[in-house]
């Protein structure tokens, strides 16, 4: 049995409100970045595999809100909360997948971080996926889109920093990485277990354009992770803001392929199933009664 | 004004320094709190019934209720007191909680919040902690807010009068007393005070309920409120409501709530 975490980078919770026994060892989450793109791939994943929610995590680092069930497909009136965790099992694979709907709490963000981890590592996941994107706007210094659209990784898996799963399924290294470069060091060395408060780090007018990976929070639970001993790796897709549907089905094929989770599987008969709350994305169509 | 058709589309929902891990944290401030009148009654209080109003309406049909006794404030330390009255006043920038029945230990109690003071989604936990689970363990909460048109991914029309709501796990399995209202469609969502207060209630496992209105203000709305929690606490005296009706059918003017003028 395959154990896979997933995980959309996001606060700890304390109380865990279980309806069933959770066992994955393999935990998908998503990281808040541009465009939501994590927690839309994450949204299509649930859908379409029909994972059962198992658990609310409730932590006060995280900012609140509060909606009917996002999956349909009629609004049921199952509330959804800021951080969910749902369970997808299967003859083969059992992965645990978290959606986070609201940011953390600005202050308490490393507190938020030191707590999913803790979590993640306590509960026997042995592999974390982080689903996040990153701005296109930002540069990129060895972006190729002579192939078209590409899904760079981010792995601890092998002291190289290279993952051959993950190139084999044709993903691209992120090669701005630099484990060696401060901002990195910085963020291993908050997350180490003899370091627990907060370390003096430069402002951020200092901050480079080599520093926008790191500053990114998909970094920051990239590296609380692997701090835990957790193997972690980042799926990472370029995007801007605007309709990032195609960027959230691209990252959740590139999941699916890394977690076996393969759409034939899924109880919609081998098709992604669109989320119920996407039909109202971009709000209500216009009031055509003016014209 | 911007083209729509080629400016910029709105953000996703959060700023860009939600996205920097080295953003410099703000100071950190001191912590919610409730004080108890005197005498101070025995802690916790465990009410049949926990009503909390946010929206304005709510909060003027809660003002006008007659026979409720003021047990205690939460005071949260950074807003300030200053164009306070002694005596409670819907001008006032308090968070109050008053008591329905003569004795907070009554086992068939019901206990007011009246939130009048804007909550910052950052303290929200915090006050949502004091208010359920810690000095006040309720058996069944209701929380009174209006749909926030930031987040309301349907069209919503001034002169239209809308109600949904949104529950627990418990409240939803609950046979009796729940709240005869739609759900609140699916893609929108409900975020500050009111959204940690029913999670709060999911995660703890008490029968909660969130019920959001449209508009934020209007006769129409208070009529919709009275009238839901006549539904919900048929004992309750609702008749000084209607006296003043009609001075709220105007939007309340936003200069009284400025802090400009204390």
């Amino acid at each position: 049995m395959l154990n896979i975490f997933i995980l959309q980078c996001i606060n700890i919770y304390y109380n865990i409100y279980r309806k069933k026994r959770v066992r994955a060892y393999c935990n998908i989450e998503v990281k808040l970045s541009i465009g939501n793109v994590g927690q839309l791939a994450v949204d299509l994943l649930v859908s379409s595999t029909g994972a059962d929610r198992v658990g609310y995590l409730d932590d006060p680092n995280l900012l609140p809100c509060v909606g009917n069930d996002a999956y349909g497909p009629l609004p049921c009136g199952e509330i959804a909360l800021p951080l969910e965790r749902v369970l997808y099992e299967s003859s083969s694979t059992a992965t645990t997948l978290a959606q986070q709907r609201s940011p953390v709490a600005k202050v308490l963000h490393f507190f938020y971080l030191y707590n999913i981890a803790d979590l993640a590592a306590s509960s026997g996941k042995k592999h974390v996926i982080v689903l996040s994107s990153l701005d296109f706007q930002r540069p990129q210094h060895n972006l190729n889109m002579s192939r078209g659209p590409q899904v760079y990784y981010l792995s601890n898996a092998e002291a190289s920093e290279r993952d051959d799963h993950c190139e084999r399924l044709g993903f691209g290294r992120l090669d701005e990485y630099d484990s060696e470069e401060r901002c990195w060091k910085y963020l291993s060395s908050v997350f180490e277990e003899n370091c627990k408060e907060e370390l003096t780090f430069h402002s951020e007018d200092e901050l480079e354009d080599i520093d926008y990976y790191p500053s990114l929070p998909f970094a920051a639970l990239f590296s609380a992770f692997k701090a835990r001993g957790l193997k972690v790796t980042c799926l990472l897709c370029y995007c801007s803001e605007g309709d990032n549907i195609p960027d959230a089905f691209f990252l959740a094929e590139a999941a699916s392929k890394l977690t076996s989770l393969s759409p034939d599987k899924f109880h919609g008969g081998g098709k992604w199933q669109i989320p119920y709350s996407w039909k109202s994305m971009y709000g209500a169509s216009p009031d055509m009664s003016m014209f | 004004m911007e083209d729509v058709l080629t400016e910029n589309p709105p953000p996703s929902r959060f700023f860009q320094e939600d996205l920097n891990n080295f953003v410099s944290p703000s100071e950190p401030l001191p912590s919610p709190f409730i004080l108890f009148s005197n005498p101070k009654p025995e802690l916790p209080l465990r009410p049949s019934l926990l009503i909390v109003a946010i929206s304005s309406p709510s909060l003027y049909v809660f003002h006008s209720l007659p026979s409720k006794s003021l047990i205690g404030s939460l005071i949260i330390p950074e807003v300030p007191f200053s164009g306070n009255t002694v005596e409670p006043s819907l001008q006032d920038k308090t968070c109050n909680i008053y008591s329905l029945t003569s004795s907070a230990d009554d086992k068939n109690s019901i206990l007011l919040v009246s939130v009048q003071l804007h909550v910052s989604p950052e303290r929200s936990n915090l006050v949502s902690r004091l208010l359920i689970g810690q000095d006040i363990i309720p058996e069944r909460v209701v929380i009174l807010d209006s749909v926030q048109s930031r987040n309301f991914r349907g069209r919503l029309s001034p002169d239209e009068t809308l109600a949904a709501k949104l529950e627990t796990s418990s409240e939803k399995e609950a046979v009796t007393s729940r709240v005869n209202l739609d759900y609140f469609p699916s893609g929108s969502v409900i975020d500050g005070l009111s959204a940690s207060l029913l999670s709060r209630c999911q995660v703890k496992n008490i029968r909660g309920t969130l019920v959001v209105s449209w508009p934020e203000f209007g006769s129409n709305v208070i009529r919709f409120v009275r009238a839901l929690l006549k539904n919900i606490v048929p004992s309750l005296d609702v008749a000084s409501v209607n006296k003043e009706l009609e001075k709220c059918s105007s939007r309340k003017d936003a200069w009284t709530e400025s802090d400009l003028y204390t």
